[in-house]
């Protein structure tokens, strides 16, 4: 039992960087319980060991560049910085839990529009990704279709975002977007204007 | 440890390295797949928990048409104490009978965790502290994939960037007691090897010499890059001089040895460009050809004829 607490300890000090400056510090209280002596012990000369931030960074790179990869056009309208910071914020409430980061990239969809950051255009983008991720994840069946509601012109927003180009002065355009999983497994779009 | 066929030199597979692996003219002999990235893993007890996915099995099938597939998977997490994953090995056993893997291989390491009542993936490999307790927990488990799925297995010696403190058995021996006790074999990491060895100073020819050779399977190879103050065993380039030195004195050592592998990401292949790849690649079949095949050894086509039908 106590080398499963001692693995999971060994992964917290990479994946939780408050975890590791306790321990770093001599706050012991957490590893307090079922831990032997010697596991403590080397807990604790691991929570100092330079070779943990190495660690951290090939973790963060791992768990960032899957969220490029997913959810390219968010990560474009956040920012290079309000992307790390968001990403950390997220982080800190969400362990990582699977190599295959379809439910993580739902999640982040989740928790950004939970936040309701500033941006002309950042819901309409998260929203679109995420209805397009939900459609596109293999095995999905449910539900058949996505309605994504749009305040500006969809084709031009998104395609500024792919061309990595930040959006300015995307017209108007009040319309619904809506997604279906077609045969050949990729999200199938078409517009409807509103009213 | 398993008698493995002896097909030669192998690259492994990357999506932006497809054009090469289909077109591989003679530089090398085998690919190897990580399979994890061909299907989808919905989690523990989950139904149906892995979801294969159609373009990546027809994509193997036509590699398969021309040359071995070696299976190198990602997704065991042999070392986790909190649970042994015999679904993921179902999915393997699946797997090497579709595709008649000639082996397949997992690493040395744990990557999963249990924190709160649920699953945590560090996605990276973590090390292990390598004592009786440990091997204790690895031997049984690497008899039961034995017992499920007929092909040799391998595990991979782990690169690390810290070590587990007050280990009570070095490197060396905890990998020849595994191999020995368990009878799987050492897919041998010479650049991990290597890293480690720059990264903590220690001396990759004293690991080497005391590593039971007979034991080897495959050997990798890749590049790296320095990151604060840190050598990385990023597979971000060819291979350095002193890994081509240890890889000079250990082929021949090899007497089981089935393959060579050359490793570099993706998101490399670019920047490195495939001319300089396969330039390693007819280097490891120089190498092959001397320290292998010189020694009477035969590229075993049998085992590529039976595995192509």
């Amino acid at each position: 039992m106590s080398l499963v607490r001692f693995q999971a300890c060994m992964a917290r000090l990479i994946t939780d960087p408050d975890f590791r400056e306790r321990v770093r510090s001599g706050h012991l209280e957490e590893l307090a319980g079922d831990l032997t002596a010697l596991e403590r012990a080397r807990l604790c000369r691991i929570a100092s060991d330079r070779g943990l931030d190495i660690n951290r960074t090939l973790h963060k790179g791992f768990r960032l560049g899957k969220l490029r990869a997913m959810l390219p056009l968010t990560c474009e309208a956040l920012g290079p910085g309000r992307l790390t910071r968001e990403a950390a914020a997220f982080w800190a409430q969400h362990p990582p839990t699977s190599f295959y980061f379809i439910s993580e990239a739902l999640e982040f969809c989740d928790f950004l529009a939970a936040r309701r950051l500033r941006g002309v255009y950042l819901d309409e983008v998260i929203a679109y990704e995420r209805a397009a991720l939900a459609l596109e994840q293999p095995g999905a069946n449910e539900p058949i279709e996505h309605a994504v509601r749009f305040r500006h012109e969809p084709a031009m927003l998104l395609a500024c975002l792919a061309a990595r180009r930040r959006p300015r002065a995307i017209p108007r355009r009040d319309c619904t977007a809506i997604g279906t999983r077609g045969e050949d497994g990729r999200a199938h779009w078409r517009l409807v204007d509103d009213g | 440890m398993q008698l493995l066929p002896k097909i030669g030199v192998g690259l492994a597979f990357q999506a932006p390295l497809r054009s090469t692996v289909e077109d591989p003219g003679d530089d090398f002999d085998f690919v190897e797949v990580v399979p994890d990235i061909f299907w989808t893993d919905f989690g523990p007890g989950l139904s149906p928990r892995h979801l294969d996915d159609p373009e990546g099995i027809a994509l193997l099938d036509r590699i398969r048409r021309d040359r071995p597939v070696v299976a190198h998977s990602i997704g065991l997490s042999i070392g986790s104490a909190h649970r042994f994953d015999i679904e993921h090995v179902e999915q393997m056993r699946r797997w090497c009978e579709r595709f008649r893997f000639p082996w397949h291989s997992d690493h040395l390491a744990y990557h999963m965790a249990e924190h709160a009542g649920r699953e945590m993936n560090v996605g990276i490999t973590l090390p292990l502290a390598r004592g009786q307790q440990t091997l204790d927990l690895l031997i049984p488990r690497v008899r039961e994939v034995q017992r499920r799925i007929p092909a040799p297995f391998l595990l991979e010696n782990n690169v690390y960037y810290f070590d587990v403190p007050d280990a009570e058995m070095d490197e060396a021996e905890f990998i020849n007691a595994l191999c020995h006790e368990s009878g799987c074999g050492l897919l041998l990491d010479l650049h991990n090897l290597y890293t480690n060895a720059r990264n903590h100073g220690t001396h990759p020819w004293a690991l080497l010499s005391a590593i039971d050779l007979a034991l080897v399977g495959e050997i990798h190879v890749a590049g790296g890059m320095e990151l604060d103050g840190f050598y990385l065993d990023a597979h971000s380039g060819t291979v350095p001089e002193p890994v081509w030195e240890l890889l000079e004195w250990t082929l021949p050592r090899c007497p089981a040895i089935g393959g060579v592998v050359f490793e570099i990401f993706g998101s490399w292949v670019e920047a490195v460009g495939v001319e300089r790849i396969r330039g390693d690649l007819r280097r490891l079949k120089r190498l092959w050809s001397r320290h292998q095949l010189g020694a009477g050894a035969k590229l075993d086509r049998t085992f590529e004829q039976a595995s192509i039908r």
